[in-house]
């Protein structure tokens, strides 16, 4: 635990750094906010003044940093103009959404790439092995709004399938009481099974479409470290004392391979949660990323640099519990 | 030992047809690049209201865009461009990822902390925000696009070098280099670095496809090429505004010609790495 | 049949019967519910707080009442808003001075807030003291009708307000029924206002306290606001409630996805739809879809005119004639406006002193080669052509049209596509020297647009045009009592503006509102947004 500690202040100064880096972007940006959202039909200089000197941009940019930085340090990290709501505050709303939506792309990747690499690694050089190789690339190489856009088209618009692609759950349906801020749990929680099942139907579009685009790099890595394992002494064994196949597989080699897995996985967790802008946009998903896109375009400087904070502070955290699962994974590795 | 690697490659693509499917794929695509423009139909860029929007038909193949554009021939000349984005920003940020990698991995100390610690800034980042701010901020010019691009893809050439390197600086012949005079800069340059080359081949290959999917990305939330230059991600990005409208040949057309590249980058980094995999060599 | 086999029938028939009258329940709210899409989003209750999007002015409306608002009539067949026709809101009659120096409101007995407590003399005088105190946005648009400072507004009884004008201003009475001057509950208000924020802003920015036809249910800026009828309210055209139990404002941000919300029935209404998909669903013809031109906006093709070499009028006149109007209407819009292009001006005045007016200007090469020759630059220039990405799908067909005809003339263009908030940025610093825009005036007079987009050194004079006459009668105009003396001075700027050509209108491009079939008296407002309250269901 002491060293997860230190490993997590160690990646303090990366946080500072990514915080100066872009506050100083954004004001790089050559677009200037007051003057965009000065956008009334009399919109004249008195009002943009107005919006600058809310925003804090009437003061020289060093200084403008440094509230910044205390600003962060005490907890706020601002008012989006764009919502004219407290960046903490929604993101606080947003990022269960975001997490929500990932976590379920990442299970239901998991759940097809990690049969698929043990099939492909079980006969290599095989018809299955390219067929495998040939489906994963297949996924990478759709943007992932075209592929979005695609699903939307056949499964709601013709065949009406699946439900309207607003948001998390149906316009009409009730909220359960917020809790964890996930959907799912939450409905479970209240008992609401009819809610739940509408949710989850809103989260399967969204969540195949990122899912499809991340099957390749967890499948490959599966197929890699299971080939390893059943070229191993331990397996060649536990074949020769005659245990039944699939319990070689399954309980001795890809026990053993599924580190390197949870490694990609955790990479591929805290990427995909940046990532997401394009899919939550197709699908109005009221997640962080769509936030912070919407943000990026109005120069809506506090949106921005909230949400690139709260990324990177999620990348970290990631990487942490890795390194953390590792050590509970794997005996050799210690952690405390 | 390289006509061993030659024999070897031949063997995997004996074994993997796909692989070689996907380098035939490549160099077509290459061949599309250099002759696109003499060989296209119709002048892509010159606009034709009357015939706007047609369904494909014998006069235009892949059918017409909104300003009556042939979309088969906008295709053909597109190649050029999205391969020049996708080459050169993979290409830069190899170039500048490897050499700096390289140095850091075999100087190691305090240089070696500091590039280490900028890496860390620039993977904590969400990085497709940060190509989309850096579009924003630069300007959406193809250059910017390129630069943006090669930026996000950095630290992973950098760590990927560094961490080759690094295992490689204290072997016999590195230390016999340096015994024959050889000057750290030159021992970097000269022996390592053409050491890591072929692992980082992969990389490079996977790369290509990614790049070319992110200035798709970048086009569709509007910070692509400046029309009315024909760019896959681009087409792929409006054509998709089309879909139910019945326009269907605006994105699949595109978006066909995006895919077949993309995948084949990506079976042929596949199929690199079965290359170079020791343990497929046994 | 057994017995058994019949007693299971008629459970079956009653258990059907139980679903159908439970789904005719559920039918029937929905039926009494309006669900909005857009590509924007609401982003404050109070549509002064600066930086308020559009789509918080269409919530106010519902939320709050003014004074007075504007009635509506029929043009082709379609309800637009009616500028000549003001109608009581809050006030139940009102009368304007012979001098036109004082209106006095009377305001409905029966009118209450949605706490309901009574709308009081006080109430209104504090509201409108607000806008034209605070740091607002209705401070700038009052100021268009001679209303500056709280010494105006005066509470004569409890039902009564006066306002006084400085002089007589045609546009003081209709500024009162713009989105702005809201009444507001003010012993509400000044209960939730504090030291720094005395007229709080910040709290009425998330809440409201209005005596509006709906009040707010659930507010998730840039997500959606849903809100329930008051039922007390009875402000509308019938002297009726709002016919729509509730209405739903949702954001959805992808316009082939909200096209195809509207076409499979899950949303009732939506207007910010491209221009192709309108055109495909209506060919459908499964919907209802009602074009109106908007007639209080203008789409141009800008030249900056302090910037060479557009500060020549011979370059901005073969411009001009460069354009391919037609393929650009065709392409970018699907021919969905009303063109102001291509007319023919007897003996070479304008016809009417309207603004804007169809510009007697065509795609003519040969003419914009002679002005090119005129302005000295037979060989054309190189010069830069923006619009931004918000507009893309109209602006980027047009933009690669206006680049390929002006070749031919020799000006070699170089396309610019900006994010929104750059291209804003750079036209009030004046940067951009060729570009393409958009203007809209609330409330859309000769004077109005002369004086508010072709005067002085501000971000809507898009060509930054400086000419002294022009100036000149347009600020006369705007007292001009006299209607004969007014068009005169209408047709005179009109002239100014041809022979200058500072900037060239394009179209007027129409609002496309796609509706459910059963959607009835959708209006065309002059804040081009839907007002839920014309609204219902056959």
């Amino acid at each position: 635990m002491i060293r997860a500690g230190r490993r997590f202040l160690s990646s303090l100064p990366a946080l500072f750094g990514v915080l100066v880096f872009t506050f100083l972007l954004m004001r790089v940006l050559p677009g200037d906010p007051a003057v965009f959202f000065a956008s009334g039909p009399n919109a004249g200089k008195e009002e943009i003044e107005v919006i600058r000197k809310q925003m804090g941009l009437n003061k020289p940019v060093p200084e403008q940093l440094m509230l910044y930085l205390y600003d962060v340090g005490s907890g706020n990290l601002g008012r989006s103009m764009m919502t004219g709501q407290l960046v903490t505050k929604d993101l606080r709303e947003r990022l269960p959404a975001s997490l929500e939506l990932t976590l379920t792309a990442l299970l239901i990747a998991l759940l097809s790439a990690v049969p698929l690499g043990v099939l492909a690694a079980l006969r290599p050089g095989s018809i299955i092995d390219h067929g495998v190789r040939f489906f994963c690339a297949l996924g990478v190489c759709v943007p992932t709004f075209v592929s979005g856009l695609l699903l939307i088209y056949v499964f709601y618009y013709l065949l009406g399938l699946a439900p309207d692609p607003t948001g998390r759950v149906d316009i009409f349906a009730s909220l359960p009481p917020r809790q964890t801020g996930f959907l799912l749990i939450d409905f479970l929680l209240a008992g609401d099974f009819d809610g739940w099942w509408a949710a989850f139907r809103q989260l399967i579009l969204p969540a195949l479409s990122m899912a499809l685009f991340v099957v390749a790099p967890l499948a490959r890595i599966t197929r890699a470290s299971m080939l390893v394992s059943l070229g191993s002494d331990f397996v060649r064994t536990a074949h020769s004392l005659g245990l039944p196949w699939w319990q070689v597989v399954v309980t001795y080699a890809l026990r053993n391979a599924i580190l390197p897995v949870i490694t990609i996985a955790g990479i591929v967790f805290s990427t995909m949660l940046g990532a997401n802008v394009l899919v939550e946009k197709v699908f109005s998903w009221p997640g962080v990323a769509s936030y912070a896109l919407d943000a990026l375009l109005s120069s809506d400087y506090a949106p921005v640099q909230g949400f690139v904070l709260l990324m990177a502070t999620v990348f970290v955290i990631v990487n942490l519990l890795v390194d953390i699962l590792y050590g509970v994974a794997d005996p050799r590795v210690t952690i405390g | 030992m390289t006509s061993a690697t030659l024999r070897h490659a031949g063997w995997i693509l004996r074994g993997n047809p796909l692989t070689a499917v996907a380098a035939a794929g490549v160099f077509l695509l290459a061949l599309i690049a250099i002759f696109g423009p003499w060989i296209v139909p119709y002048d892509p860029i010159v606009s034709n209201v009357s015939q706007a929007l047609m369904p494909p038909s014998a006069a235009h193949i892949a059918g017409t865009d909104q300003l009556g554009r042939d979309v088969f021939s906008r295709l053909i000349v597109a190649a050029r461009l999205d391969l020049a984005i996708a080459v050169s920003a993979v290409g830069i940020s190899f170039a500048i990822g490897a050499v700096i990698g390289a140095i850091c991995g075999y100087a190691g100390g305090r240089l070696d902390r500091g590039v280490g610690r900028f890496v860390d800034v620039v993977m904590a980042f969400p990085l497709f925000v940060l190509a989309m701010a850096m579009v924003a901020a630069l300007g959406n010019r193809v250059e910017n696009i390129v630069i943006a691009t090669a930026i996000i893809n950095l630290p992973f050439y950098i760590r990927f070098a560094r961490a080759e390197v690094n295992v490689r600086r204290n072997v016999g012949w590195v230390e016999a280099a340096r015994a024959c005079g050889d000057s750290h800069l030159s021992v970097v340059l000269r022996f390592l670095l053409p050491n890591v080359l072929p692992a980082m081949a992969v990389q490079i290959s996977l790369n290509l496809g990614w790049a070319i999917l992110n200035a798709a990305g970048l086009s569709f939330i509007g910070l692509g090429v400046k029309p009315p230059t024909p760019e896959w991600g681009i087409m792929v990005a409006e054509g998709a505004r089309f879909i139910s409208t019945g326009k269907w040949w605006l994105v699949a057309f595109p978006g066909l010609a995006l895919m077949l590249t993309v995948l084949c980058f990506n079976l042929l980094g596949d199929g690199v790495r079965d290359i170079l995999d020791p343990r497929m060599r046994t | 049949m057994s017995v058994t086999g019949s007693r299971r029938l008629l459970m079956v028939v009653a258990s059907i019967a139980f679903s159908l009258a439970a789904g005719s329940v559920q039918a029937q709210t929905r039926a009494e519910t309006l669900r909005y899409v857009t590509g924007a989003s609401v982003n404050t209750l109070d549509p002064n707080i600066p930086g308020s999007t559009r789509e918080a002015f269409a919530v106010s409306l519902s939320t709050y009442d003014r004074l007075v608002s504007f009635g509506r009539k029929q043009l082709n067949g379609k309800w637009v808003f009616d500028l000549g026709k003001i109608t009581g809101e809050l006030a139940e009659s009102y009368d304007v001075s012979p001098d036109g120096l004082k209106m006095t409101f009377r305001l409905r007995k029966d009118a209450k807030f949605q706490d309901g407590t009574p709308v009081t003399a006080e109430d209104v005088k504090w509201s409108l003291d607000r806008v034209v105190t605070a740091p607002v946005l209705g401070k700038a648009q009052l100021l268009t009708g001679s209303m500056t400072s709280a010494d105006q507004f005066k509470v004569i009884d409890p039902l009564t307000i006066e306002v006084t004008l400085p002089k007589p201003d045609k546009l003081a009475l209709p500024n009162l029924a713009t989105v702005y001057p809201i009444i507001i509950n003010s012993k509400v208000a000044k209960a939730h206002a504090t030291a720094d924020d005395p007229w709080a802003l910040a709290w009425l920015k998330e809440n409201t306290a209005g005596s509006g036809a709906y009040r707010i249910e659930t507010f998730k800026p840039g997500e959606q606001v849903i809100m329930a009828r008051n039922t007390a309210w009875n402000r509308g055209t019938a002297d009726k409630s709002a016919f729509f139990k509730r209405v739903i404002v949702q954001s959805v941000p992808e316009p082939a996805t909200r096209a195809n919300l509207v076409e499979r029935g899950d949303a009732d209404l939506v207007i910010d739809l491209q221009a192709s998909d309108v055109q495909s669903l209506e060919a459908k013809g499964k919907l209802k879809v009602t074009s109106t031109p908007q007639y209080n906006a203008v789409t141009f093709v800008s030249m900056n005119n302090q910037i060479p070499p557009f500060d020549n009028a011979n370059v901005r006149r073969a411009v001009a004639f460069a354009l391919p109007y037609e393929d650009m209407f065709k392409a970018a819009l699907f021919g969905r406006g009303s063109p102001l292009f291509g007319a023919t001006w007897a003996d070479g005045k304008p016809s009417s002193g309207a603004y804007p007016i169809p510009q007697p200007v065509k795609l003519d090469l040969e003419k914009a080669r002679e002005y090119l020759k005129a302005a000295g630059m037979p060989d054309g220039f190189s010069t830069t052509f923006s619009f931004n990405v918000g507009q893309a799908s109209t602006a980027e067909p047009m933009a690669a049209l206006v680049k390929e005809s002006l070749a031919k003339i020799g000006i070699k263009v170089d396309i610019q596509k900006l994010p929104d908030a750059q291209m804003s940025t750079q036209i009030n610093e004046k940067k951009l020297p060729f570009f393409t825009e958009g203007i809209v005036a609330w409330l859309p007079s000769t004077d109005y647009f002369y004086r508010n987009f072709y005067t002085g050194n501000q971000r809507w004079n898009y060509s930054s045009i400086n000419n002294p006459e022009l100036v000149e009668i347009a600020q006369k105009a705007r007292f001009e009592p006299d209607a004969a003396k007014y068009e005169e001075d209408g047709i005179k700027l009109n002239a100014i503006h041809f022979s200058e050509i500072p900037q060239i209108p394009l179209w007027q491009p129409s609002q496309d509102a796609v509706m459910a079939s059963s959607v009835e008296g959708y209006t065309y407002q002059f804040h081009r947004q839907v007002d839920y309250r014309d609204l219902n269901r056959k």
